[in-house]
């Protein structure tokens, strides 16, 4: 209770932030922020709940940013349809790669996923005629949102979008927040924990990693639509597997299978390039040695430090 | 162009590539059969190698030989650092863990060599790359024949090592019981120096070898370890020989794919060959089945 | 009529045969003993009947249905609980969720439903954890509800995986070695358990166990194995004077380990 009425104040601000503040910069920066708290929450169910290691979160993210720009230049779709669209194409392929995990864990799923976002990102760089190879593909601006014939919001600036990003990350963490606090998430977590034992009480395993994967592709896909229609186009160098590392990253430092964590990650991972220009270049080695070492050191993340610290 | 002389050419290509393949897979099933780790960081080894010996050649004008020492030597420093700094704090834990770590480690390495090597493509020159050799109705320049050359005679030194040394012994001891190798004494800590420089030495060789044909670039790396991970599931997780045959396999694959049908198709196709065969039989196609019930 | 019945159930690891052809039954409301020396293949028949492990050949039906080659997750929910030779259980988590989720599996909603807060969990779930603190209160764990599961004594946490299988109320609960690593006076408490399991709610038990003790206080019926091949099926003390057991007994204490374990 107490963590939602957080929640719900901390969304309030966010909501109220344009009214105080003018820059645009500002803005931008959360509207990425926003996107990328889409993607490490999503990722959180898969690795952090279910313990499938996963290391494809940016190829999700490149079939539901492509998926916007495809169906856009093929049938003309706008936001309201290149939204659900994309959701469900990332979630048809993290049901693909879901099936691997049925069979595989730890290292052997690692390098399945890994060699899945390379064959995206291949696919993606040197499928010239359907994805525009490195150039790319233009997107539209969202424009007018319209309901039943009703134009609701109009979304033609940085702040328009800021709203529409705020009001899907809102989503997207509520859903992750229902998900992992239902039973499916007890399961997941007794899956991560003992996969023998989950079944011997009747978890079906099966359903369980199939449900994960695609909930986590389907949010990256979420993320992946809103960014395509943000920068108004889509080129394969957003979802190269830096962008898995990156997120995987986020969801490490935070702390895993927590939510919150997930979220604080993404905030310092792209806040913290911003603030410190310099370390703009060493963004990546920066990422990886972070990566090391809370594996070695801090295990749950920046929320298992706060846990330790209230225990204590 | 379908003549068999065009097909000797490409299968010279094929061995040429391939055995470059079998170098970079050999280190890494040999630190997944001893260690249990799954380097995800092995290609930046071999991406570093080919920097080290690029840059030997820019300051010093090396030859083959020297250049390739350098790289080696280059690399089993890093790869010494890896093993101390990354890879040993997590030793008698889960080495899921190792996952994790050793993503971190390539992300870093890689793009420290962005920053420290930038992003243009290079090449190494050598003196012998102007010499041409013929062998029948093939052709390549002698630095590109050597290749397979100094590949065979790595390939036996680690067999040589491996089969008739006390070092070798201990390690086949940790591949095939870790716990009860460890109960006679085999010492762990040392087996995994030893395991993770063999390793690195190879990759840092096939780096420098392969600067020669394949432009590099940092993120060379990624595709080259993808490769390997090929290799070393086709030929079996943790089985030298099999990683050997799977190898030169998937180089003579690729190039024949690559000749006869479309360049783009290359990499394409040993990924998906690569799933498959983790779908279908995830002991490899030259490895033995374990039931491990 | 028998609630569990095995024909000529087999099971093969490469060349090796663990189990081979047995015939096993056991009446609703019996407690049936299975014992043999190391290696034997009792684990590979708990294997088999929860469907952990699918028998290379044989037939083996629960409660009138073919479960043949059903996986375990299945078997669990047709009401057949298992505890495990070694323990096991779920190591982020407390004492009760280890036994609160238990019941997940028979309250399972959908995928959107959980997404979208449409089917309210919640009074399922505080049913859940009542019915785990009463149960932990029966076993004397009341105390110990939060506490992390791995953080419990052997002896503890065996109670833990009791209470984990009597959630579901099956209708037949395997129990591997019980009375593994247990003082005496634990040994007797669990004999009572399992008594009043049988007694009071009416569960039908498969016991495998190697303190004798137990089996001859708790047993009806004894069926024993040797090298995959049942040797005898009887009540427990014509068991104990048959020459065959008493010979796999003295003849099989230094055989390999068992390929079935775990």
């Amino acid at each position: 209770m107490r963590a939602f009425l957080i929640a719900v104040a901390v969304l309030a601000a966010l909501a109220l932030l344009p009214l105080a503040v003018a820059g645009g910069y500002l803005l931008h920066v959360l509207v990425v922020i926003f996107i990328f708290v889409i993607l490490a929450v999503g990722l959180d169910l898969v690795m952090g709940y279910c313990g499938q290691y996963s290391f494809a979160q940016g190829a999700f993210y490149g079939i539901g940013a492509y998926t916007a720009a495809i169906l856009h230049r093929d049938l003309g779709f706008g936001f309201w349809q290149t939204l659900p669209s994309g959701i469900v194409a990332a979630g048809l392929f993290g049901l693909l790669l879901g099936i691997p995990s049925l069979r595989l864990s730890g290292h052997f799923l690692a390098i399945t996923t890994i060699a899945f976002q390379t064959i995206v990102y291949l696919l993606l760089t040197q499928w010239t005629s359907f994805t525009g190879g490195q150039y790319g593909l233009p997107v539209p601006k969202v424009g007018a949102l319209t309901l039943f014939g009703w134009e609701l919001f109009r979304v033609e600036t940085v702040r328009d979008f800021y709203f529409l990003a705020l009001g899907c990350m809102a989503a997207a963490i509520g859903v992750a927040w229902r998900l992992a606090h239902s039973r499916i998430g007890r399961q997941w977590q007794a899956i991560q924990d003992d996969e023998l034992l989950a079944r011997a009480i009747g978890v079906d395993v099966t359903r369980g990693k199939l449900v994960a994967f695609v909930a986590s592709a389907g949010l990256a896909g979420a993320a992946g639509v809103l960014l395509a229609h943000y920068l108004q186009g889509v080129s394969p160098d957003d979802f190269a597997i830096w962008t898995s590392a990156t997120v995987v990253a986020m969801v490490l430092a935070g702390g895993r299978a927590s939510i919150v964590g997930p979220i604080l990650g993404a905030v310092l991972f792209t806040a913290m390039p911003e603030v410190l220009r310099s370390a703009q270049s060493y963004k990546l080695v920066i990422y990886g040695v972070v990566m090391i070492l809370v594996v070695s050191f801090l295990p749950g993340g920046i929320v298992g430090l706060l846990r330790r610290e209230r225990r204590a | 162009m379908y003549t068999l002389d065009f097909a000797l050419q490409i299968l010279a290509n094929g061995i040429v590539i391939g055995s470059v393949y079998v170098l970079v897979a050999l280190g890494l099933t040999l630190i997944f059969g001893i260690l249990g780790i799954v380097n995800f960081a092995h290609g930046e080894f071999y991406m570093l190698g080919a920097y080290f010996g690029i840059t030997a050649a820019a300051i010093y004008g090396l030859s083959l030989f020297p250049l390739l020492l350098v790289g080696i030597l280059g690399v089993v420093l890093v790869g010494l650092l890896s093993e101390r700094l990354v890879f040993r704090p997590l030793a008698g834990g889960d080495m899921t863990s190792s996952i994790i770590t050793s993503f971190g480690l390539a992300v870093a390495l890689q793009n420290a060599a962005l920053i420290a090597f930038g992003p243009q493509p290079k090449l190494l020159r050598t003196p012998w790359a102007q010499i041409p050799v013929e062998i029948g109705p093939v052709f390549m320049p002698l630095q590109r024949a050597l290749i397979p050359v100094i590949a065979l005679v790595l390939v036996v030194a680690v067999h040589v090592v491996l089969r008739h040394t006390w070092t070798g012994r201990s390690l086949r001891a940790m591949a095939q019981h870790g716990t009860l190798a460890q109960l006679y004494g085999v010492d762990v800590k040392r087996v995994a120096v030893v395991t993770f420089a063999v390793g690195a030495a190879l990759a840092g060789g096939a780096g420098v070898l392969m600067s020669s044909v394949f432009l590099v670039q940092p993120t060379v790396g990624n595709m080259i370890a993808l490769k390997a991970f090929t290799v070393v599931i086709l030929g079996g997780m943790g089985n030298v020989y099999g990683a050997v045959s799977a190898g030169l396999f998937l180089g003579i694959a690729e190039t024949f794919v690559a000749g006869y049908l479309t360049n783009t198709l290359r990499d394409i196709v040993g990924f998906a060959l690569v799933v498959v065969v983790l779908l279908i039989r995830p002991q490899g196609l030259f490895g033995r089945a374990i039931d491990r019930a | 009529m028998s609630l569990l019945v095995c024909e000529g159930v087999t099971r093969r690891f490469g060349g090796l045969v663990a189990v081979d052809a047995v015939d096993l039954a056991v009446g609703e409301g019996e407690i049936v003993g299975l014992i043999g020396p190391n290696g034997s293949g009792k684990s590979t028949m708990v294997n088999l009947v929860t469907g952990v492990l699918p028998p290379s050949a044989g037939r083996i039906r629960f409660a009138g249905r073919d479960v043949t080659g059903m996986p375990s997750w299945r078997v669990a929910r047709l009401g057949i609980a298992r505890t495990f030779q070694m323990l096991r259980l779920f190591k982020s988590m407390s004492v009760r969720e280890n036994v609160a989720l238990a019941l997940h599996p028979k309250l399972d909603g959908g995928l959107l439903g959980s997404a979208l807060g449409l089917a309210r969990p919640a009074a399922a779930d505080r049913d859940a954890r009542a019915r785990a603190d009463a149960l932990l209160d029966l076993f004397g764990l009341a105390a110990l509800a939060d506490r992390p599961a791995t953080a419990l004594s052997i002896g503890q946490q065996r109670m833990v995986e009791l209470a984990r299988g009597m959630i579901v109320e099956p209708r037949l609960f395997v129990l591997d070695e019980p009375a593994a690593g247990l003082s005496p006076p634990n040994v007797e408490k669990l004999i009572e358990l399992i008594r009043a399991m049988r007694d009071r709610h009416g569960i039908t038990i498969l016991l495998v166990e190697h303190v004798m003790k137990v089996v001859h206080a708790l047993c009806d019926r004894v069926v024993v194995l040797d090298y995959g091949v049942k040797i005898a099926d009887d009540d427990p003390d014509a068991v104990a004077r048959d020459p065959r057991v008493v010979e796999a007994y003295i003849g099989g204490a230094r055989k390999a380990d068992d390929a079935g374990a775990g």
